[in-house]
């Protein structure tokens, strides 16, 4: 039996393995991207940001497994653990990857001279856009204007006043002036630019993340309003 | 851009490409969707031996360019270990150990899916181009990529014409995705502009 000072001295012992994962599978994605723009834009901020959530994925992973094996009791059980732990270790992985990219920094700037330019070619792309006083998403949490869901591009760095926020949460407001890195397609990034520039205001997702609705009731009251425009 | 730089950034669309479609088999528990992250590491396998096949040939004949070599190959590294990454999280699906309600839960909390839409030869999007059919506006769904014929075409123009047959791979919210299939099959066949 563990007793509580073995326990305590976990990290994040106290999230649920839902909680753990979720935490998990998200970082292992915006990590990635974080790691190239590190690369893009030369930034040793960011890598440290890389880094630093490196080292928070290892303690995790370390939770996540503790909390398995503890709620384990039937082979059924384990066995459907087994493949739980085995995308902890996926995103775990991950990261310790990106940890890797980041390292070429190491190397002065003259070394690695392709690697921007090449970067700047992705499918999926990392821009920076300005946040101007016109914009009418200026106030709003990142969260409230579901900026990932309307236009695909996740904001993975933001600076204000304050300085850099890396991976911001949704409780991140934004602000005039504000530069944000975003990482979306070359199209959700021509549309982000419409909105952050004000040239477009912004549109609202009709249902309020607030509200507890399923999936399929979502779908079905958007197709709804649809057949009302049309 | 030449033929090394090329090949690397289509090897790092690629893993990032794996490790959505990854996550997303794990979402809906699907196999089809794990197969082709298996399907992917093995056309990442092929083209990771090209490019050191590459960068020894430049090695060899161009020794100035040694830091270019290094640099591609530690990128090479990781990517690769980020494709290994995706294909074990398939590989769980695969095994029937994705079934567990809290792997499901876990990863769908993030804003964004991924959905696989095949078109059918009376779908409305059936020859026109992406320009054209504006899935973004439409369904809030972009388009990653497309498969046609066992080849993936990642990030296609605007001028690019989707034909009958074609499967379109794209990322939004999930309240896009009925919306996005329904084009695709010819369930819907009214573009609202």
């Amino acid at each position: 039996m563990a007793d509580s000072d073995d326990y305590a001295s976990l990290d994040h012992v106290e999230m649920t393995v839902r909680e753990l994962l979720t935490e998990m599978k998200d970082t292992s994605e915006v990590i990635v991207d974080l790691a190239y723009a590190a690369l893009m834009y030369n930034s040793e901020d960011m890598a440290e940001k890389v880094n630093e959530l490196e080292k928070e994925m290892d303690d995790l992973k370390f939770a996540i497994r503790f909390k398995v094996l503890m709620s384990s009791r039937t082979k059924e059980d384990a066995k459907q653990l087994s493949g739980l732990l085995q995308v902890a270790s996926a995103a775990d992985k991950i990261s310790d990857s990106a940890a890797d990219i980041v390292d070429l920094l190491d190397l002065p700037l003259e070394r690695r001279p392709f690697v921007s330019a090449m970067l700047y070619e992705s499918d999926e792309k990392i821009r920076t856009t300005r946040i101007r006083p016109e914009s009418s998403i200026i106030g709003y949490t990142i969260g409230k204007l579901g900026i990932e869901a309307s236009t695909g591009c996740r904001i993975i760095a933001l600076k204000n006043r304050q300085g850099w926020i890396y991976d911001p949460e949704d409780d991140v407001k934004i602000r005039a002036g504000d530069d944000i890195i975003v990482r979306g397609t070359e199209d959700g990034y021509k549309q982000l630019v419409e909105y952050a520039t004000g040239r477009k205001p912004w549109e609202f997702p009709e249902i309020s993340e607030d509200d507890e609705v399923t999936p399929q009731e979502e779908a079905a009251s958007i197709n709804d309003a649809e057949e009302e425009d049309g | 851009m030449n033929g090394l730089e090329e090949m690397l950034l289509e090897l790092k669309d690629t893993s990032e490409f794996m490790v959505d479609l990854a996550y997303s088999s794990l979402i809906y528990d699907n196999e089809e969707i794990a197969q082709e992250v298996i399907f992917l590491a093995d056309t990442m396998e092929e083209l990771s031996a090209r490019i050191q096949d590459t960068v020894i040939e430049i090695g060899m004949n161009k020794p100035e360019e040694i830091a270019r070599i290094v640099v591609a190959t530690r990128l090479q590294t990781s990517i690769m270990s980020i494709a290994e990454a995706a294909k074990s999280i398939a590989d769980v699906v695969l095994r029937g150990l994705g079934k567990h309600p809290v792997i499901a839960m876990s990863i769908k909390e993030s804003e964004t899916t991924i959905s696989l839409a095949k078109v059918t030869d009376d779908s409305v999007l059936c020859g026109k181009t992406f320009g054209e059919a504006r899935l973004s506006t439409q369904c809030g769904m972009f388009v990653i990529a497309v498969k046609r014929n066992r080849e993936y075409i990642f990030g296609p123009g605007k001028t690019m014409m989707i034909e009958a047959g074609d499967i379109l791979i794209a990322k939004g919210p999930e309240d896009g995705v009925s919306c996005f299939k329904d084009l695709a099959d010819g369930t819907d066949k009214e573009l609202s502009f």
